[in-house]
């Protein structure tokens, strides 16, 4: 099965999305879960997840904080923060507006 | 996104800065680790083979090294790091050439040095606003009176009662000052004292620290003595003592309650930074009975303009009112006409004009400090044309090496600014001590944030542009050459030269308009110091004694003390040579007075005016003023005897030509407006009272004992050291009252050097900015000629090859500077003729383009520039033909 690459720009709103869901990931599990719920469809480019991070914290958009794996191994964990929540829902809603404008081009064409 | 997100994830980036970046790339590294451990065991439970499933996840990955820069960039690093390369480097390359980075630090250093210390002076004279709130609306207003010769004046009082009701200005005040005696708390001590109308206060708009300060009921006839304290004064001489108000303290030996104390920034303007006390005028000994004399216009008045009002419209009411005035009461107000003038301009006064001179001449300076730098930046950008070209080579832009280059100018310029900053407060605090102790200033001068700012600013502007300059000349320059060559014969180079030649006569020149000017002000100074002042300096002492007004209240006291005085004081073993006078020439501001003569008829009567002393018989012997004519004044001319007088060269010449004066009559009086007639009995020879650079004016001597003063000038002319001459002076000032203080004690070569100490204080000023001037064009002459002599190693081998001798070679040295030399000469010969004429008003006895002093300074920079080469000369003259050649 070919997998898709994710659309430019989305990539913050898919981590924002992920971490909303299931509290504390690390890198890794962000990445498997942004492939899951999207039932292997998109694909994360993976090094691209690490840059991005660090500018949401920078933003404020997501905490870090060091743990241990279920296997006992040190990872960092990221959080989403009241800021992240209110910029998932902006960017849900800008997301939804685009798509909805690019569908309605479509079908009328 | 809203502002405080912003200023959120600013400080985020800024608190990253100061991460631990080691730390960091370990975690980052860590995380992204785990990332592809995870995935290629994920991809061996697809069935892969560990190193398969190792090697597809980390292409799945991507590169970590890549993903790290793109991380530093997002968090802001990379510039950072550029530039914290760039100064690393900076500082590296400074560090190992010490003597090219101390010749610029320096050089910036000297120049901010001068230029914040007489920008401060300039700032707290003429820059900053006078310390009263709304201070361009105070307006100062003076009386002149063109008929008496009387240039500026105060108002009568019942002029200025006029003016208060008038309603020309929103608020009117005077003052005068006048100082009192100070007794009961410690030694008696004159305090500086400012007498005012109570709306001073108010109309400068100032509060007091404790109390209150004066109300127009203050300023009534017969109210209580009240006095306000300066805040020094409370804590110096009354311990701030917090229960002072109300109690009261002795000022010339009466009562004077304490009512307020004023903040110790508080003056009244015109009346210099030193006041210690203020009352009412009319408690005020001196002029308190004045207030009654409506011909005596002593009152300067400070007005403040109504809201809207112009200083136009208010000079045409001015002069409506004493039109009025002079109409009116003709006999007081005749010929007074009003001066209206800013308060700041009143203030400023005379300091402006040599103000702006050091200002010009500092700056000239910096100027030369500029082209001195530029040019040492040029020699070290054009023996660095290789070093750009191989950075070039290797994929440096423009732009980064731009970069490189301005960073090390900006380093350059900061410690230049810090060094000269630290120079410019200590060279400050100097030029303040030396600052007259009456200059108009309302406001000490100081390193303030404005100060800092200016320098900061400049030594930045400085090092940046000419950073630029030769950033851009050799980023310009073609790479391929650059390489290939040797650093001396590329293009770069060639222009970077000619550029320098330049500089270098610019240079000259600069330092030939500052070492003309030194001169200049040098010149006028000795003429001014070779002055006779018209009497004998050695040996003579002077102190002051002044009697309370309140206790020694008549005229018939004042001789009875200073009969009592003086009889003591000549008692003393080798004191016989002593008098008393009222005021003693250049220590004391001149005395001037209308002058006539009652038998001559009116129309020949015009304006005139003649300066005015009182003194004791022994005065003219003490001083050594000659005695041309007639008979000096002796015991016999006492009050009751008829007035006599002595006039002074100037004054029978210009008002008696050849006809003996002995005999005549004049008429003039003080306080001015009470004219009596004396009769001239000698004439004695001129003194410059008012300053040695001014010519003696007409003058005239009175007998104490006919027109005595409350206290005055002892002076002593004795053989023996000045602690015992003060000793006798106070045990026989003591042994008459014991309360009296003795101030401004001085020897009278201490009074004729401070007479000049203005224009001596400017004169090394510039001599100083001129020898800096100097050494930096010799600086500029050898680094130009050292380096063309290194670049011409070569030819001059040839030379020498051929036949050339050791002497050819260096007159061909001294040759280049020489004619670098004279065409900056030309250049700075028309520039300083230009320039000095803005010094002619500081000038003494010389003229501007006094031939002289051009020829002298011509000479002297061209020996400082034939020095300049000798080394160079040296140099080329050592060059081994040999070796010469086979180089390169």
């Amino acid at each position: 099965m070919s997998r898709d690459e994710i659309p430019p720009g989305t990539l913050y709103m898919l981590i924002l999305r992920v971490l909303a869901r299931n509290g504390e990931l690390h890198g890794f599990e962000i990445a498997k879960c942004i492939e899951l719920l999207s039932q292997d469809v998109l694909q994360v480019e993976e090094g691209s997840l690490y840059p991005a991070l660090q500018r949401m914290l920078m933003k404020g958009w997501v905490k870090a904080e060091w743990g241990v794996t279920a296997e006992n191994r040190r990872a960092r964990y990221y959080r989403l923060t009241t800021a992240g929540r209110k910029q998932l829902e902006q960017e849900i809603s800008r997301f939804e507006r685009v798509i909805g404008a690019v569908t309605r081009v479509i079908q009328t064409a | 996104m809203d502002f405080w997100e912003w200023v959120l994830e600013n400080l985020r980036r800024v608190r990253m800065l100061f991460a631990n970046r080691e730390h960091f790339n370990q975690e980052l590294d860590e995380e992204m680790r785990l990332h592809r451990e995870l995935r290629a065991r994920e991809l061996r439970h697809d069935g892969r083979q560990i190193d398969e499933a190792r090697v597809a996840a980390h292409r799945r990955f991507g590169s970590t090294l890549r993903l790290r820069e793109e991380i530093h960039e997002a968090w802001g690093w990379n510039w950072i790091d550029n530039l914290r390369q760039d100064l690393g480097y900076g500082f590296r390359l400074l560090r190992k050439s010490p003597g090219f980075t101390c010749a610029v630090v320096l050089t910036l250093a000297l120049a901010i040095g001068a230029n914040t210390a007489i920008f401060s002076v300039v700032n707290a004279v003429l820059l900053q606003p006078l310390p009263y709130p709304h201070a361009d609306q105070l307006i100062s207003v003076l009386e002149a009176n063109a008929q008496q010769g009387i240039k500026a004046n105060g108002f009568s009082y019942r002029d200025f009662e006029a003016l208060e009701q008038s309603g020309i200005f929103a608020e009117v005040a005077g003052a005068d000052r006048h100082d009192l005696t100070l007794t009961g708390a410690g030694d008696p001590t004159v305090v500086t004292t400012v007498s005012v109308t109570p709306g001073m206060f108010s109309l400068l708009g100032v509060s007091p620290l404790q109390g209150r300060y004066l109300f127009p009921g203050d300023n009534k006839k017969g109210a209580g003595a009240v006095v306000l304290l300066s805040e020094g004064l409370w804590r110096t001489r009354f311990g701030a003592d917090p229960n002072i108000l109300g109690h009261s303290i002795h000022l010339d030996q009466r009562a004077f309650t304490v009512v307020g104390i004023m903040p110790g920034r508080f003056r009244v303007p015109i009346f210099g930074l030193h006041q210690e006390i203020w009352i009412p005028l009319v408690q005020d000994p001196l002029f308190g009975p004045w207030m009654e004399k409506p011909a005596l216009h002593f009152v300067p008045v400070v007005g403040r303009l109504r809201p809207g009002a112009s200083l136009v419209s208010v000079k045409s009411q001015m002069d409506a009112l004493t039109q009025r005035l002079r109409e009116q009461f003709p006999a007081e107000d005749g010929g007074w006409k009003p001066r209206v003038v800013p308060l700041q301009a009143v203030l400023v006064g005379d300091m402006k004009a040599p103000l702006l001179v050091l200002l010009g001449a500092v700056a000239l300076v910096l100027l030369l400090a500029c082209v001195n730098i530029a040019n040492l930046l040029l020699a070290r950008a054009t023996s660095r044309i290789r070093e750009v070209a191989v950075r070039q080579a290797f994929g440096a832009g423009r732009g980064r090496i731009v970069r490189q280059f301005l960073t090390e100018s900006v380093v350059l310029g900061l410690l230049g600014a810090a060094a000269g900053l630290a120079l410019g407060s200590w060279s400050t605090r100097a030029l303040v001590s030396f600052l007259p102790a009456d200059a108009p200033a309302t406001q000490p001068a100081q390193l303030d944030g404005w100060v800092v700012g200016f320098a900061l600013l400049l030594s930045l502007a400085v090092s940046i542009g000419f950073g630029m300059a030769p950033a851009l000349l050799t980023a310009g320059a073609d790479v391929q050459s650059n390489l290939k060559s040797n650093a001396a014969q590329s293009g770069a180079d060639r222009g970077g030269m000619r550029l320098r030649g330049l500089l270098t006569r610019a240079e000259i020149a600069l330092a030939m308009v500052l070492v003309a000017g030194a001169g200049l002000l040098g010149r006028s100074l000795i003429k001014m110091t070779s002055v006779n002042p018209g009497f004998t300096v050695a040996h003579v002492v002077k102190a002051e004694v002044s009697l309370p007004r309140y206790q020694y209240s008549t005229p018939q006291q004042w001789t009875a003390f200073s009969d009592a005085f003086m009889e003591r004081l000549q008692a003393e073993p080798g004191m016989q040579d002593s008098a008393l006078a009222v005021p003693l020439p250049l220590a004391d501001a001149p005395v001037n007075l209308p002058i006539s003569f009652p038998d001559r008829p009116a129309s020949a009567q015009r304006a005139q005016t003649a300066d005015y002393a009182s003194v004791a018989p022994n005065y003219f012997r003490v001083m050594g003023i000659p005695l041309l004519r007639g008979r000096n004044f002796d015991r016999h001319d006492t009050a009751s005897s008829p007035h006599v007088a002595i006039i002074t060269e100037s004054l029978a010449r210009m008002y008696f030509r050849d006809k003996n004066p002995v005999g005549e009559k004049i008429s003039f009086g003080f306080p001015p407006g009470s004219p009596e007639v004396h009769e001239i009995v000698g004439v004695v020879g001129n003194v410059h009272d008012a300053g040695l650079s001014q010519e003696p004016g007409p003058m005239m001597y009175v007998p104490f004992d006919q027109e005595p003063f409350w206290g005055g000038m002892v002076v002593v002319r004795s053989t023996l050291p000045l602690t015992n001459v003060l000793g006798a002076i106070r045990q026989s000032v003591a042994s008459v009252d014991k309360d009296l203080p003795i101030t401004d004690i001085a020897t009278m070569s201490e009074i004729v050097d401070a007479s000049v100490q203005q224009p001596r204080f400017r004169t090394y000023l510039v001599s100083g900015f001129g020898l800096i001037a100097l050494l930096l064009a010799a600086a500029g002459v050898f680094g130009v000629v050292s380096f063309s002599v290194a670049s011409r190693t070569r030819e001059f081998g040839v030379r020498a090859s051929l036949g050339a001798t050791p002497g050819n070679l260096s007159q061909m040295v001294l040759r280049e500077g020489l004619v670098l030399a004279c065409s900056g000469l030309a250049v700075g010969l028309a520039a300083a003729l230009g320039l000095t004429r803005f010094l002619k008003g500081q000038l003494y006895g010389v003229a501007a383009y006094d031939p002289v002093t051009l020829v002298v300074s011509i000479v002297v920079l061209l020996v400082v520039a034939l020095a300049a080469c000798y080394i160079p000369a040296r140099r080329a003259m050592r060059v081994d033909p040999v070796i010469a050649l086979k180089y390169e």
